[in-house]
């Protein structure tokens, strides 16, 4: 189990590696400077040409990338050139947003797909079953941005219910400790913040969760009615067993397998969810990072954000690998 | 099991409705604040630095300017005092007199002489290396640092202090006026004189730091919560001139128009800049005070003649400006208050010409010139950006569209292309388009400072060379006496309609709006607000 662990985490590093070569290449190929986003429309060549000097723009593209592979070994991503602020400060301070966002999201799903799906399947072929499977299907067709101005014209533009952006009212003082704010509200006892922190997550979250929700529910169903022609669950029944053993036991720890699967691919997907979710909501979280940093050419903080999250996708992936042993006591044997 | 849904169905309408009773927010243009709630404003953009002179950012700007002053200031576009109480520019333009306002005190206490402000000079002069990359503006207006600047040296007796410069140039006063040349305070600049500087991509940790400058603004610096993008102010009770009505001021960067819209709606914000002209009367209705500035810029169509040799004849040039419906664009696009623009400046300037030629609507006539000058047909590529908002252009795919239909009804084909914002403005300035859209808002009452960032010399973007032109701007560059520079560029703005290197298209008065329940600010043409004027009602 430790040398399987181990052997993932090293297969991180080519894979890494490789994302910068693609990354550096990408960026090579874009069009357009940060010196355009970071001066005015009337600035002079001589300006232009002294930013692009400062920024090591000018160097030689292998003198670019041997900073830039130096940088990644030493952690060092620079400054993000929109904010001016090292890269790993500004990650630090907004990754927990887009992983609050992120879980919130996740348990969203999985606490109404599952179930959702469980149900459908169990009562296959009526209203709840068809309800399930048609919106989910629009679920998964609903682009994210679309349904988060939906969500927020809704609930906070006509009945005003629900903040529309950010992660706390403007001007709340909150006591910062872990950097999730809903968290952080109950660990200092300061509920209104925890409070004030849930409505901000309820529309994100929601538009975030739409897709994993839809799918989530298809595949639980998908499992759950393959799962219950199986012999085991016949012999099951067939042995006497009561039905609550026998659905939990029996057909719910088998059909969650791929339920898990899914889950940790959708939860690495998230992320792209959150550039638009974030972006929209004006969540300082990295999806927001990535989307600013990409229109403004803003390289450092591009690839300190992508290497955060191609890394939280791989160590993520590997949770779900490893919790397969858990839920499957078959593949531990093996 | 039925129970169990029973159960989840019963706690998520309890849920919900809880949510509904204590999140109950929306704003109807009255909301319920009051002396000592925060105002929170909707910046369209975050603030970089705190350090004004390290930035040419508009919206780090607006924060700025609330807490640091400026030797001169601005009442509409007429340029008044600031810590200067009276200004004097010597007969030659090289030497600037100032008389300080007597008792004004820095947020950390320290006294405004003669001697803090040209230590503010010295400093913003002797920037070198990294430090030249980020200071845009002094290099612009003072052309340069160390021996190469046109900054000679500051002089100071008690509150006299006298900025000398080596050449005269329409940039002066003007430039006293910029927020981005506002007086710190000597301790600011004792503690910060050392510092380093990495490359430009780095702001240094005082410019990140509340407390570590002080200015002699209405307000100080409180906090600054990079997390949600939100700088808190405070009143300064020791302020010099009237004290600000508001006690505590949050500006909020939240970058998407809609989503500004939105907040003031559900009452997180209770102001925003930039208002869509399109939502101007949907907010009036609903009970918003949305004051409209008057226009302090200019859109124009820009031609790029090097790369289309139709562009080079007189004809098509003319033919496009009598195709472009420019009412049409005021009308329907524009904020109320807009206007058709006959000249590369907003018309509130002395330097503005009455008698330029004018090009209307006219399609007859710009199809005959398409046709005398054998360019039916003819195809033009006419490049406008994506993802942007400026003042001067409001809703450019729309004036894009509105352009292509008359381009092609005169008798040109259109190849449109789309480019986003930063991209946009680097294809432009390297001549990588025939036709643009682009324009410019004034940094302050100067036509140079419309007509110098265009026409001033040869330029790529242009590509057009008249020496009549661009002989008449450099005098004007470096004439020191007002009137006379205004006379030669008024002269220069006929000549260049003349010779129509682009169609200068509109002025757009930007929309700001304001929650009923406060008293807003008067409105700036130079979107140089003043948050202390507000005060709740």
């Amino acid at each position: 189990m430790l040398r399987h662990t181990l052997k993932r985490l090293l297969q991180l590093i080519p894979a890494l590696l490789g994302l910068t070569v693609v990354l550096f290449i990408w960026y090579k190929l874009m069009p357009g400077g940060p010196e355009y986003a970071l001066l005015p429309e009337n600035a002079s060549d001589a300006q232009r040409e002294a930013m692009r000097e400062s920024l090591g723009l000018n160097d030689s593209i292998w003198v670019q990338y041997g900073n830039f592979l130096k940088d990644i070994v030493t952690f060092d991503f620079g400054s993000s050139v929109t904010t001016g602020r090292e890269v790993s400060t500004e990650i630090a301070e907004r990754f927990p947003a887009t992983l609050e966002l992120g879980l919130a999201a996740m348990v969203l799903a999985i606490v109404v797909g599952v179930p959702l799906g469980y149900f459908a399947a169990r009562k296959r072929g009526s209203l709840l079953d068809v309800a399930a499977v048609s919106g989910s299907l629009i679920g998964i067709c609903t682009p994210v941005f679309f349904l988060a101005v939906v969500l927020k014209v809704i609930f906070a533009e006509l009945l005003g219910w629900l903040p529309t952006l950010g992660r706390l009212s403007s001007g709340e003082t909150y006591t910062d400790i872990t950097g999730f704010r809903v968290l952080d509200g109950l660990l200092s006892g300061e509920f209104h913040v925890a409070w004030d922190a849930v409505q901000h997550l309820i529309l994100p979250a929601m538009a975030l969760a739409s897709i994993p929700l839809a799918i989530i529910t298809r595949i639980t169903r998908a499992s759950v009615l393959e799962v219950m022609d199986e012999d085991y669950v016949r012999t099951a029944n067939a042995k006497g067993l009561g039905q609550t053993t026998v659905r939990v036991s029996h057909v719910m720890r088998n059909a969650l397998l791929p339920v898990v699967t899914v889950v940790g691919l959708l939860f690495g997907g998230l992320f792209a969810g959150a550039v638009l979710t974030e972006t929209v909501f004006e969540i300082n979280g990295i999806g927001r990072f990535v989307y600013t940093a990409t229109s403004n050419r803003d390289f450092p903080a591009l690839l300190g954000c992508i290497m955060l999250v191609a890394v939280v996708f791989v160590l993520i992936n590997l949770l779900v690998d490893l919790s397969y042993n858990l839920i499957d006591p078959r593949l531990r044997v093996k | 099991m039925r129970k169990l849904t029973k159960a989840i169905a019963v706690a998520a309408v309890a849920g919900l409705a809880a949510t509904a009773c204590s999140g109950e927010t929306k704003n109807s243009g009255g909301s319920s604040a009051g002396e000592g709630d925060p105002f929170i404003f909707g910046s369209g953009g975050q603030v970089t630095t705190l350090d004004p002179v390290l930035t040419s950012d508009g919206e780090t700007f607006r924060v700025t300017r609330q807490v640091y002053d400026t030797l001169l200031d601005h009442d509409g576009v007429e340029m008044v005092p600031g810590l200067a109480e009276s200004w004097e520019g010597s007969d030659d333009g090289l030497d600037w007199h100032f008389k300080l306002r007597s008792d004004v005190t820095f947020h950390d206490g320290s006294e405004l002489t003669g001697d803090v402000v040209c230590q503010n000079f010295d400093r913003w002069q002797t920037f070198e290396g990294e430090w030249e990359a980020v200071t845009y503006y002094w290099g612009n207006m003072f052309q340069g640092y160390g021996e190469e600047s046109n900054y000679a040296g500051c002089e100071a007796d008690g509150l006299d202090v006298t900025v000398s410069v080596k050449e005269a140039s329409a940039d002066y006063p003007g430039a006293f006026s910029m927020a981005t040349f506002a007086i710190l305070s000597p301790k600011s600049i004792e503690k910060i004189k050392d510092v380093e500087l990495e490359d430009a991509s780095e702001m240094p940790d005082y410019s990140q730091e509340v407390g570590s400058l002080a200015g002699t603004g209405p307000f100080k610096f409180d906090s600054w919560d990079h997390s949600s993008n939100e700088i808190t102010l405070t009143r300064n009770d020791e302020y010099w001139g009237d004290k600000a009505g508001l006690e505590t001021l949050i500006f909020k960067a939240i970058e998407n128009e809609q989503t500004r819209r939105q907040a003031l709606i559900s009452g997180e914000i209770h102001g925003y800049d930039l208002v869509s002209p399109a939502d101007v009367i949907e907010l009036e209705k609903e009970g918003f005070n949305v004051p409209t500035r008057d226009v302090f810029n200019v859109l124009y169509l820009g031609f790029t003649e090097g790369n289309n040799p139709a562009l080079a004849k007189p004809e098509v040039r003319q033919a496009i400006a009598h195709a472009l419906d420019r009412e049409r664009v005021v009308d329907t696009i524009l904020p109320e208050g807009g206007k058709v623009a006959t000249q590369f400046m907003p018309e509130g300037l002395n330097a503005w010409n009455p008698d330029v030629q004018t090009y209307e609507h006219d399609m007859d006539e710009a199809q005959d010139l398409v046709s005398s000058a054998g360019e039916d047909g003819t195809t033009l590529e006419f490049c406008y950006p994506t993802d942007v908002v400026r003042p001067y252009m409001p809703n450019v795919a729309d004036i894009f569209e509105i352009f292509k239909a008359n381009l092609e009804e005169a008798g040109f084909e259109v190849e449109p292309r789309a480019i986003t914002w930063t991209d946009y403005v680097q294809e432009v300035h390297n001549a990588g388009c025939e036709l643009n859209l682009l324009g410019w808002t004034g940094d302050f009452n100067e036509a140079f400072n419309f007509l110098g960032t265009w026409f001033d010399g040869y330029k790529e973007e242009w590509g057009f060379e008249d020496e009549e032109i661009f002989d008449l701007m450099s005098e004007a560059r470096t004439e020191p006496d007002r009137e006379k520079r205004d006379e030669l560029l008024s002269e220069a703005s006929a000549l260049i309609m003349d010779y129509l290197p682009g169609v200068p298209i509109s002025h757009s008065p930007p929309s700001i709006v304001f929650t009923d329940d406060v008293n807003a600010p008067t409105v700036s043409p130079l979107t140089q607000e003043d948050f202390a004027e507000m005060s709740w009602k």
